[in-house]
């Protein structure tokens, strides 16, 4: 039900832009000391039944690579129309990548997923290196990745 | 993440005047030196050479530097100049691409619900 809502906010959102609830959020990324090349990473929402929802923001130039960021890739093949205008540079090991953009509130506490899949030249790949769900309780507070990402939090 | 053999092989299939935005050397396949020149090119930096490939529109070198550490290098197909070179045992050459700014976005972000107000977002890398 709460899915419902959220999908009926969101399509509202498109529809008339003016009239839907948003804020800025903030998600940054940390990344670890992993020892190697910069790190491509996808951030990308699937709602409550897990369906992928949309793309945040895809660090990494080269699109040869995408497929190695494989939960994002098998859901949208790849599709350059997801990332038109939200791509930029490999972030390097030990760095941080901040992003800020207006979400829908409907977004929050409806059961979308934030999910980072990250790939390393030559490293073995992470499909869901962190992924946490969207909730205001959990704004503000780290969560660790398993491999390259260190800490993944959004503010707002 | 693994650089897919087929893009050497694609490569080849390039019209003469054809390069790749996303590539990093962008010599038309005409002006291209042979492998060979990049072997000596290589061996002149005192390199010895233990793999050889075109990938991202460059010849793209690995082995071992003069001081025997490991190094992944790019020669500019043309011109046989070193585009990037990376120390693989610790050092880096700063001509890595982590360490350019983030590409600003260049137009809209797509239409999906989670852009409000078609609003880019704003991304910074520290």
């Amino acid at each position: 039900m709460k899915s419902a809502v959220a999908a009926f906010a969101l399509t509202s959102a498109l529809v008339a832009p003016g009239l839907a609830a948003a804020r800025p959020v903030t998600f940054t990324t940390t990344l670890n000391n992993y020892g190697g090349d910069g790190a491509y990473l996808v951030l990308y929402l699937t709602d409550a039944a897990g369906r992928y929802a949309g793309t945040l923001w895809v660090a990494g130039g080269k699109s040869k690579y995408y497929d190695s960021l494989a939960g994002w890739y098998r859901a949208t093949g790849g599709d350059p129309a997801q990332i038109d205008g939200i791509t930029g540079a490999s972030v390097g090991a030990g760095r941080t990548l901040e992003i800020t953009l207006d979400l829908a509130d409907a977004l929050f506490d409806a059961g979308y997923v934030l999910h980072v899949d990250a790939a390393v030249e030559d490293m073995r790949d992470s499909p869901d290196d962190v992924a946490v769900p969207l909730t205001t309780q959990g704004a503000g507070k780290p969560t660790p990745g398993r491999r390259y990402v260190a800490s993944l939090k959004y503010d707002m | 993440m693994r650089i897919p053999w087929i893009a050497a092989a694609c490569l080849a299939a390039l019209p003469a005047t054809a390069a790749l935005a996303e590539d990093d050397c962008h010599a038309p396949r005409a002006a291209w030196q042979p492998r060979e020149a990049a072997m000596q090119a290589a061996s002149r930096l005192g390199w010895r050479v233990e793999e050889i490939e075109a990938d991202d529109g460059c010849w793209e070198i690995e082995g071992r530097d003069a001081e025997g550490r490991r190094i992944k290098a790019k020669l500019d197909p043309a011109t046989l100049n070193v585009v990037k070179l990376r120390h693989r045992d610790g050092g880096r050459d700063r001509r890595r691409e982590d360490v350019r700014a983030p590409a600003a976005p260049l137009a809209a972000p797509p239409a999906n619900p989670l852009f409000q107000n078609g609003k880019p977002p704003v991304v910074q890398v520290n």
